[in-house]
Parts: structure tokens; sequence; C-alpha cells
């Protein structure tokens, strides 16, 4: 009786819940196209280079008036005194001003802010939320390495973070999700999250949330003939998009997954023949098939980072300008910021920051 | 209600290791004195880092935890058989797997779904009913409960299963071996 009681008062909770889920949207949101009416300009806005130790995994943060650019600082990565830094830039006229670089979430601050209130003792690849205005996701590790990760959602006030839990990622405890590049949109104005599991086997992934921002689905990308992560996700119209990956082992190639359903299927990662030294890429939609790059692909120079611009929806590309030195240049990021498009990277081999902020009427004279 | 789930369980661990040297009466003391501490000291490194290593503690650990107190308080529970969690071992096992992605399903994207959970726990109390075991039942229907209120995780299956169940369930085989 007690059981068949627990059934019915199940059937009442399944009813609220379904009542209650939306159905995701598949169909990707395509940017405006990006005017070409600008200056054609390229200027280096930060180069910011920590007196000692390393600074690394750069991420544009859109804001209103500007952007942030947030990254990890610390005498050395996965060590106990890494902080997410940050400056911001807002522009004056004709140039963008950067404010001094300064810790932005700080350990100490994230312990205190999750709920339930647990140990943070490593910080990593941190990026915007922008299905949630004022959010980032972080990785964090509170126990063990990378593998040993997870990727929290934080709340930010001025004063630091305000509230932060991790998603729902995995049943090892919930641990070995990573996040890297920036999330993409859904014409119902939801976002979806590219992550990448760590522990073992690896794979790309992609994520969808609820409408209270919790985690509501993940579809995978998997690889049996590679370590596939940090997924570069581009949309190519509201069905189709293309995957770049990273292959964690060095097997010197980009690999590239597509979908044909809005993310709901990926294909298996294939290698492309695109030189890669295991080092992610930065991607982003021009339109009409046109996708600008950023990336480590010239095998006799695999310390340049090399922009370059596919007219055939990533079939071939052509290099429009190589940033160089000093040391390897690495983690590059872009995004849209109203007209302008911003490129960040690390400098050094992990041990700078570097931004640059350009135009499409400079990318149109190239 | 992590919190709650957390102190049930170390209260739990406080327990087991004092009836390695005193009765049931004092380990209960023990046991409860650990769980009291627990809310105290959330934000001390040992409990905060017991929750960063079990969290999403979910509803199955605290829930088995009562439940060996009672058995030990002389209630009456009915224990698993051993063909059953040999069963149970094999099943997570192939989950865990699916997770990690080294097979092509993925039955952990199944807990975020409310048509395949209502399917699960139904699934689940009527294994209760044929089997005469209530508890399972109300672990399925209760994680149910907090997943719908949106307490803890947004995957039902966190809140029914956990990875520490491996290494109770692989003890509990060995010692009935032995």
């Amino acid at each position: 009786m007690a059981i068949l009681a627990l059934a019915a008062l199940s059937i009442g909770l399944s009813a609220v819940a379904i009542r209650r889920d939306r159905p995701l949207c598949w169909r990707f949101a395509l940017p405006d196209p990006l005017s070409v009416n600008g200056k054609g300009r390229f200027s280096t806005v930060l180069d910011h280079r920590p007196e000692a130790g390393q600074a690394h995994a750069p991420a544009i943060v859109p804001r209103e008036d500007g952007f942030s650019v947030l990254w990890f600082q610390g005498s050395a990565e996965a060590q106990p005194d890494v902080d997410i830094w940050g400056v911001d830039l807002q522009r004056h006229g004709d140039t963008w001003l950067a404010s001094k670089p300064a810790p932005h979430l700080t350990r100490a601050g994230l312990g205190r802010a999750m709920a339930p209130h647990q140990l943070v003792v490593t910080l990593g690849n941190t990026i915007a939320h922008d299905g949630r205005p004022g959010h980032l996701l972080a990785t964090v590790v509170s126990v063990g390495g990378w593998a040993m990760a997870a990727i929290a959602d934080v709340a930010m006030a001025r004063g630091g973070p305000v509230n932060a839990r991790k998603l729902d990622l995995s049943p090892i405890l919930n641990r070995s999700f990573l996040v890297k590049s920036p999330m993409l949109g859904y014409e119902d104005g939801s976002h979806a999250l590219p992550a990448y599991f760590e522990m073992g086997p690896t794979f790309g992934a992609l994520v969808r949330f609820d409408e209270a921002g919790c985690v509501r689905d993940r579809r995978w990308m998997r690889s049996r003939r590679a370590k596939a992560i940090q997924p570069m996700i581009v949309a190519l119209d509201a069905r189709r998009a293309l995957a770049f990956l990273r292959d964690f082992d060095r097997s010197d190639t980009l690999w590239l997954s597509r979908t044909e359903d809005g993310g709901q299927g990926w294909s298996a990662p294939e290698p492309t023949g695109q030189y890669n030294p295991s080092a992610p890429v930065a991607a982003l939609a021009l339109g009409e098939g046109r996708i600008l790059m950023a990336a480590n692909d010239d095998a006799g120079a695999p310390d340049a980072l090399v922009l370059s611009v596919s007219e055939d929806e990533g079939a071939t590309w052509r290099e429009v300008h190589r940033l160089t030195g000093p040391g390897a240049l690495r983690y590059p990021m872009l995004r849209r910021v109203g007209d302008e498009i911003v490129l960040v990277h690390s400098t050094g081999g992990k041990h700078g920051i570097a931004t640059h902020v350009f135009d499409a009427a400079w990318l149109a004279e190239r | 209600m992590e919190w709650t789930g957390l102190a049930i369980v170390l209260g739990w661990a406080g327990f087991a290791l004092a009836s390695l040297w005193i009765g049931s009466a004092g380990a209960s003391a023990a046991g409860g004195t650990v769980a009291a501490l627990v809310p105290l000291l959330r934000r001390s490194i040992p409990v905060a880092g017991a929750m960063a290593l079990l969290s999403p503690v979910g509803v199955m650990l605290p829930a088995l935890a009562l439940r060996d107190m009672a058995a030990a308080w002389g209630l009456p529970v009915m224990p698993f058989g051993t063909f059953e969690i040999s069963v149970f071992l094999a099943a997570y096992a192939a989950f865990i797997a699916s997770a990690m992605g080294l097979v092509p399903v993925d039955l952990y994207r199944l807990g975020y779904a409310p048509g395949a959970v209502a399917a699960m726990v139904l699934m689940v109390c009527a294994y209760g009913l044929a089997a005469g075991s209530l508890f399972l039942p109300l672990v399925a229907v209760a994680g149910q409960a907090l997943w719908v209120a949106r307490l803890g995780s947004s995957n039902w299956l966190d809140h029914v299963l956990h990875a520490a169940l491996v290494p109770v369930a692989v003890v509990t085989l060995v010692l009935r071996v032995v």
C-alpha cells in the first residue's frame, strides 16, 4: 500500500516536472553581419606581463560599456596561489583604455560563495556566462588535479563572487568537466556551453541549460582516434555548426566535428589536416559561410598565432595576419564587441596576456 | 539539504567507527555528536573538504546510513541480497562507463529529462512492489521530490546514486564472502 502511495506521489511529481519543462530550442542564433564601414584599424590595447609567475587562458567578457579580459595568474598553472585576474577596457574616442590588472575572482572568495560551502583549491579557465549576465563559468578544483575539475556558475558583484554552484554534469562526484571556449546562442535567446571531459577518456560536450540556469541536457563529440577537447563551435546556419577540437595527444592536427541538427548530434571528430600543436583555437562566424580563426597552425612556426579567414565554411583557409613572440602565443579567444572584433591570447609561453581590437574593414583590406 | 545529507553521512561514519569499540548506545551518541558538529563546522577545512569531495550528496547515501544505524538499533530492516548487490555493482559499472564516454549511450543524460525520470521512478516502485521492499521506492520518490523542488542536483540520478556506493557495495560483498 505504501509503495502504491509512493507511485501515485511520483506520478504527481512527474506531472509537475513535465508541465514545467520547456522543450529546448535547437536552432542556432546567427549574429548580424559585421559592418565593414570601420576605419580599418588593428590596435593592441593590452600587453600584460606579470613580474613573476604565469598569466594564461584569457577570456573576453563583453560589457555594455566595453569589455573585460579575465585570465588566471599565479606562480604556475594549477598551483594553489592562482586566482582569476582581469582588466576592464573602455573606448575613449579612438583608443581603448585598460584599467590596472587586478584580482577579479579569488579562490578564497569563491569558496565563501559556493553553495553548499566547499573548498576551492585551484582555479582555471574562466569564461563569461552569456546566458546569465553578471555570471561567470569558472573551472574549479576542490580535490586533486584538472581531471577532478568541475564547472562553477559564479554570480559576480562589484566586490567579487556573491553566489556560486557547480554545474551538475557528471555522476563521478560531479567531476572532470572544464570550459575554455565562449558559449553559443540559440534563436530563443538561450545559450549552450561548449565543455570537455578530461578523466581518462576525453571528449568534447555541448551543455544546455533550463530557464533556471540548471543543466538540462548534454551532448557529446567523441572520437576513438583522438582525445578531442576544448571544442570551439561556430554556427554556419540555424542547424549546422562546426566544432574545432584540440587533440590532447600530439596528433599534430586540428580535429573537426559537425552537427546538422542544431547540436543534438555531433559527428565523430575527424582530423582536418590543418597543423595544430595540441593547442586550442578560436573562431568567429563572419556570416555567409565566412569564418575567422586564430590558431597556431604553422608547423614551421608553432609559436606564432595566425589569423585566417575561410570563405567556404572551413574547407580552405587564407592567412590574413600573423602575430609573433615573445615566446609561444596560445589560448586565443575571439569575440565581437559592438562593431569590432576582440582577440586575446597568452604570450611568452603562459607568461603574459595580449589583447587586440580590429574591425571588419581591417579584415576586408587583407 | 546537502548539509543535512552530509551531517547524516559523517554522523554515520562516526557511529561506525565508534561501534568498533563501544556499544550501540555510545556509538549513536558519538555519531550524533559528529552530525551535530557538521553544520557548526561547515567552514572548517575538514568539513568543507568533505562537502567538496562528496557533493552532490543526494538521498541514497544518507538513507543507507540511517538504515544501517536503524539496523544496529534492532529495528526490522530487510537486507539487500548478495545477488541484488552484485547486479547493482555490474549495472553501476556500466552506468559509469557510459557517463565516461566508453560506450555510445549516455545513460546519465536521462536524469535531466522529466519523462525519463518519471519512467525510472515508476520502475523502481514496481521493483519495490515485486521485492516487497519499501526502501528503494522511498529513496527514488524522495529524490524525485527534491529534484522537482530544485533542491540539489538538476539530475535525478545524482539524488539516488553516488560514486561512494561502489566501495560500500564491494565491502558488503567481501564481508559476506569472508
